[in-house]
């Protein structure tokens, strides 16, 4: 396969990982107030997600793809709120275990990353039209 | 030296380019992805030494050394770039990037080389 057309599927698949990675911090935020239904559940759990290289058989690049979308296993922290519906017997409401100030890391990241991808999906477009420039010279 | 074998170096050097591309490409990608390390592919001037210019089989009975075409770019690992993340990801990208934009300029002295050549070569011919 022709290797020009390999970089743009490989940054193609670095595309379309980081939109997912994307996707799981912003259902993250959105859900960071979202407590459970009755008193004493669990509220919207953390949602992680990892990346894992995988090598494409057919043209030998090194695309990469989402290993696995996770749960975050840390504690809830809680808060006072006994008018909540979720509130226990004393009160306390157990709060999705999300912070705002990762996710927002995590945002720009992905965002970065996917720059990136994107300049060499340019890059590579701008070797592909040097190439086929070589056929008009001929006048 | 011959044109054809301009041509001929030409075309390898393209390819080594596109090869360089599509292994940075995979660099980028992988940019996230915990202990991938990054790669990239022997110096051209390896390919090269790899491959003298051969000699012209005038004879049934003469050997051929390899192919020049079929003659494969190979990879190894880039160790040039000393940071390791916690993640065991070796990948810095604006190291990527600058590769890029190298690979960048020399496929297009590579092109303006060839264009020009090709340009000489149409000029003898006509009339």
């Amino acid at each position: 396969m022709d290797p020009l057309s390999t970089a743009l599927k490989v940054a193609a698949s670095g595309l379309d990982a980081q939109s997912e990675r994307l996707r799981v911090v912003s259902e993250n935020m959105a859900n960071a107030q979202s407590t459970g239904r009755v008193p004493g559940s669990d509220p919207y759990r953390r949602k992680t997600i990892t990346f894992t290289a995988a090598v494409d058989h057919a043209s030998g690049g090194a695309m990469v793809k989402v290993s696995n979308i996770g749960r975050d296993e840390s504690a809830f922290p809680v808060d006072f709120d006994p008018g909540n519906e979720a509130a226990n017997a004393d009160g306390y409401v157990k709060m999705p275990n999300v912070n705002m100030l990762v996710e927002m890391a995590d945002m720009r990241e992905a965002n970065r990353s996917y720059e990136a991808d994107l300049q060499v999906v340019k890059q590579a477009r701008n070797l592909i039209s040097m190439t086929i420039d070589l056929l008009r010279s001929g006048s | 030296m011959q044109p054809v074998n301009l041509f001929n170096l030409a075309a390898q050097q393209a390819r080594w380019l596109s090869v360089r591309q599509s292994v940075i490409a995979g660099n980028v990608a992988n940019v996230n992805t915990p202990g991938y390390v990054a790669r990239d592919v022997k110096p051209f001037e390896a390919v090269l030494d790899n491959r003298h210019v051969a000699m012209a089989a005038t004879e049934p009975g003469h050997m051929q050394g390899n192919n020049p075409l079929v003659q494969d770019v190979s990879l190894r690992e880039d160790n040039e770039n000393p940071v390791v993340l916690p993640s065991g990801n070796t990948v810095s990208l604006q190291t990527e990037l600058v590769k890029s934009a190298d690979v960048q300029r020399q496929f297009n002295l590579n092109t303006a080389i060839v264009k020009a050549f090709h340009n000489m070569l149409a000029m003898a011919t006509k009339e």
